[in-house]
This record gives C-alpha cells, structure tokens and sequence, in this order.
C-alpha cells in the first residue's frame, strides 16, 4: 500500500503539485487504504482499476481536481494556443511556398506567364530579362494578371523564388517543431484548470 | 474487457457521480466511507475508475463541500457533503436517470420478457 502511495507522491512531485496538497492527498489515501486492509478489503475495492497503475491514477486525481493541466490531444487547439507564434510564421511561410509552387506550376502549364507592372519611363527590359525587385520596387508587383508586353516579370522565375523563400522558412520550423514536440514549445507549469469538465470520473 | 462489463462500465460512468452525491447526502462521509456505503448497497467499483478523481472533479466544481475531523479517534479525514449546487444537481440528476430508466425499460423491458423462460 505505502508502495502504491509513494508512487503517487513521486507522480505529483513530478507534475508539479504543490507539496502541501500532495502531502494532503497522500494522507487521505494512506488511511484509507489502512481501513480497507484492516477490512480485509481489496485495493481494488478502492482504487478501483487504479489499484494497477499509480501513475495514471495519481494523474488522473490531481487532473480532476485542476491541479494541473489537462493532457490535450495532439493536434487540439490547445497546442495552437501554446504554440501559435511559431505556428503562425510558419503557416506565413507555408503560404509563400503555396503560392510559389501555384505559379511555377501555371508556368509551367500555360507558357509564359507574366506578372504585370506600370511601366518604368526610365527602363524598359529587354525581351527575355528578368528584373530583381529593389525594395523600394516590391509595392509595384501588386497586380497579377496576364502581361502582354515585354516588360513583366517571368512568373516561373517569382513562383521559384517564393516556393523557395516558403520552403526555407517552413521547413526549419517544422523540424524544430517534430524535434522538440508539441509540449516543448511552452514550459510547462500548474496551474487551476477551471474549464468544466466531460462527466464520468 | 467482456461486452457486458464495458456496459457496465459506460453506465456507472454516466451516474457515478450521482451515487457519491447520493451517499453523502445521507451524512458526511470521507473518502473510503463512500465506497462502504456503495458497497453496502450492492454496487462495488471493482474493475471500474477509482472514486478518487471523481471527488475531486466535484470538489473542484463547487459540488461539495470538504471539511477535516478525526474519525472515531483516528487520524484527521477530509469528509465530504453535498454543497447547495450539488444537492441541486443530484435533484436535477435523479430525475433525468429516472426519466431514462423509464424509457429504457420501455424498450428493453419487452425484450427481457420474450427471452424470459
């Protein structure tokens, strides 16, 4: 039995439940299976399928009470919660990559598609040329559409460069993301969880 | 796990709470009490979810209300009773068990009389 309770104890230490309310619940529990064993009562009577498990059992206790969190299913909104400052630059990158790949592929279907641009009095490219965009320039490439002169932009060559800026930003993250899991985004800590709970026990 | 125990098992989900309720409203009673008054009434939790969590879930909701005193001159045990919420809830409770029971017996109660011998 103190086994059983022991186990407990090193379960809430490692959950984080504070030591006075561990020490309570150990208490509790102790003398109740003390009056069990004197009643010649199984543990099972008890505990219940817990009687196997302290660990989960002793999860399950200090869950119910709120005195950690609740474990969330992956993919939940929870790890969105937690995680979504990474999650939304990644979703940025992810969208780059998107619309990289969409170009190069209408491309590569339709020929040479152009992205269109006002016209620049002080240069005019000369067929075939590719402009590289200055940053005082990237507001100008606002409208997409099918450019019929000589002076766009090779839609193959903006759907590359963004597929690859995209995939450059999306995929380090998601490396880091697979390597230090969903949990490890956050640091863990305990707190009262308040949220109304499933019925059952 | 058998069909039926997982049956079993689902029911005594639904209402567990209701019958620690029940068993407290009758008089404080801490933990291991409870499951002594359940048993006394035939309803054992072996093989099911620990009391434990569930009392805690109710703590925890403002359900009941928990107190320490000793016990016949033992240690200091956390009893348990129903707070005015929870003694609303386990009204409420009762009657929608009832309401259910009722129906279910409706259905069920022709089919246990066609395979009675």
């Amino acid at each position: 039995m103190n086994e059983f309770v022991e186990e407990c104890r090193r379960e809430w230490k490692r959950l984080g439940v504070p030591d006075p309310v561990a020490n309570e619940m150990a208490a509790d529990l102790t003398v109740d299976l003390e009056e069990a064993e004197a009643d010649g009562a199984s543990a099972e009577e008890v505990l219940g399928r817990g009687a196997h498990d302290p660990r989960s059992f002793a999860t399950a206790w200090a869950t119910e009470r709120g005195l950690v969190q609740r474990p969330r299913l992956p993919g939940g909104r929870g790890i969105l919660r937690r995680s979504h400052p990474a999650a939304a630059i990644g979703a940025v990158f992810a969208l780059i990559a998107i619309v990289g790949a969409a170009l190069v592929i209408s491309a590569s279907s339709s020929g040479s598609r152009r992205l269109g641009l006002p016209p620049r009095p002080e240069f005019r490219a000369a067929p075939g040329a590719v402009w590289v965009a200055a940053p005082g320039a990237i507001p100008r490439v606002m409208v997409i559409a099918e450019d019929t002169n000589d002076s766009g932009v090779d839609t193959h060559t903006v759907g590359s460069v963004l597929l690859i800026v995209g995939l450059a930003g999306s995929v380090p993250l998601m490396l880091v993301w697979l390597w230090v899991g969903p949990s490890g985004w956050s640091r863990r800590r305990t707190h009262i969880d308040d949220r109304p709970s499933r019925p059952g026990y | 796990m058998a069909a039926g125990e997982g049956r079993r098992t689902q029911i005594l989900r639904g209402v567990l709470d209701l019958c620690l309720l029940a068993v407290m409203e009758e008089g404080p009673a801490y933990g291991y009490e409870m499951t002594k008054r359940l048993r006394a009434r035939g309803l054992s939790i072996v093989g099911e979810g620990s009391i434990y969590p569930l009392l805690g879930r109710l703590e925890r909701e403002g359900l009941v209300e928990t107190y320490r005193a000793a016990s016949d001159g033992g240690p200091p045990r956390k009893y348990y009773r129903p707070s005015r919420e929870g003694r609303r809830v386990l009204a409420a409770g009762v009657s929608e068990w009832r309401a259910a029971r009722d129906a279910l017996d409706v259905v069920l109660g022709l089919v246990e009389a066609e395979v009675a011998p």
